[in-house]
């Protein structure tokens, strides 16, 4: 009869510390990669898409960021979180993308998902002689991104990391590789930026 | 920075917008395995790199679009080129003329004219230096008088016009 075989794997389910899976990728562990994937793939996925506003490049973007990731990871030395040194690769690979395709912009945006059709802020946004809801926000989706690329690349990543993503400043000067004060300048011009752009929009909020 | 924050109040409500922008649903269940196999694949690809992979004339169009500067200055090079076409191009027309006038003085002479047109057309190393013509007219062509030698030996030849 056969003996019983003991798993000394952990559960799928259990958490598994960052710096485990590091460590183990960094030994070309593809399943602890692939967990360490699967755990930034949609902050690393929105920040892109949310520079480019357009998803098949975010998505060509993502992929090759974290593929880069891998392939640099011996060099990762620890001085900061793998999630920082993740998206400061990310962030440097799509900068100098957009330099790239400069004057070539084409949007491709998501979807606006079904509970933005009842949040009470975005419902503030859309004049209530709005026939049609949806098509209310569809537009002023297609105008928020169009003032977002006529920010230029680091004004437009301060305010997609901050007033989207939700990072500290502190957070996004490490990112960035800068100091906070250049952080607060840079969203501060940016968002005035934002204001003349969208002033329409602005007015009756 | 609190009032600040405040007068950008608006602005940060209508940014929230953003964070309802979601990719096709199911995307993100396939994203680490495409990653994973791209990995295994020895897939190194950037989209950087499929730039600089492209045909160079679809580079020359990028480097175009983003450096306005370069497509200008290609412009004016590429008038430049055609505008000293056009005067190179029109100055066979004057060269005969010049060549009348260089034949006229040498029968005026008595002497041997030079043909200096035949002197300044390049010959191989392996023919005969000794050049003569009694087409003037032909040998006239400016092409080339600029990479003729000065130490080729020259055969006199006098030169009768017709109605002289």
């Amino acid at each position: 009869m056969a003996e019983p075989v003991s798993r000394s794997e952990p559960e799928p389910s259990a958490p598994v510390d960052e710096d485990e899976l590091v460590h183990a990728a960094r030994r070309g562990d593809l399943a602890a990669y692939d967990e360490l994937v699967k755990r930034y793939q949609q902050r690393i996925y929105a920040t892109l898409y949310h520079m480019t506003s357009n998803h098949e490049d975010a998505n060509d973007l993502a992929q090759e960021s974290f593929i880069k990731a891998f392939q640099a990871l011996k060099s990762f030395k620890g001085g900061s979180s793998f999630y920082t040194w993740l998206y400061r690769i990310a962030v440097n690979k799509t900068i100098n993308f957009l330099k790239q395709r400069k004057n070539r912009t084409h949007m491709s945006l998501n979807d606006i998902d079904f509970n933005a059709e009842h949040d009470p802020d975005m419902m503030a946004l859309i004049s209530e002689q709005t026939p049609r809801r949806a098509a209310g926000l569809t537009e002023l989706q297609e105008k928020l991104n169009a003032a977002l690329l006529k920010l230029s690349e680091h004004h437009r990543l301060v305010v997609v990391l901050h007033d989207v993503q939700g990072l500290s400043h502190e957070e996004i000067a490490k990112v960035m590789e800068c100091n906070v004060g250049t952080v607060r300048s840079r969203l501060f011009y940016a968002r005035q930026q934002m204001q003349g752009f969208l002033a329409d929009y602005l007015k009756s909020t | 920075m609190n009032e600040n924050e405040n007068n950008f109040e608006s602005l940060r409500r209508l940014l929230a917008l953003k964070r309802h922008e979601t990719p096709p649903p199911g995307y993100f269940e396939n994203f680490s395995r495409e990653v994973t196999a791209r990995i295994r694949a020895g897939e190194g690809g950037s989209t950087e790199r499929r730039v600089l992979e492209a045909p160079w004339f679809f580079r020359v169009f990028l480097a175009f679009e983003s450096k306005p500067a370069f497509a200008g200055g290609f412009a004016f090079a590429l008038c430049l080129l055609l505008l000293v076409g056009i005067v190179y191009a029109e100055r066979p027309d004057v060269a005969p003329q010049e060549l009348l006038q260089t034949a006229q003085t040498s029968q005026a002479d008595s002497q041997l004219a030079v043909a200096t047109p035949v002197n300044l057309i390049p010959q191989p190393a392996d023919q005969p230096a000794f050049l003569s013509s009694t087409n003037p007219v032909f040998n006239a062509q400016p092409a080339g008088s600029w990479l003729a030698s000065q130490d080729e030996v020259v055969q006199p030849v006098n030169f009768t016009l017709p109605g002289n």
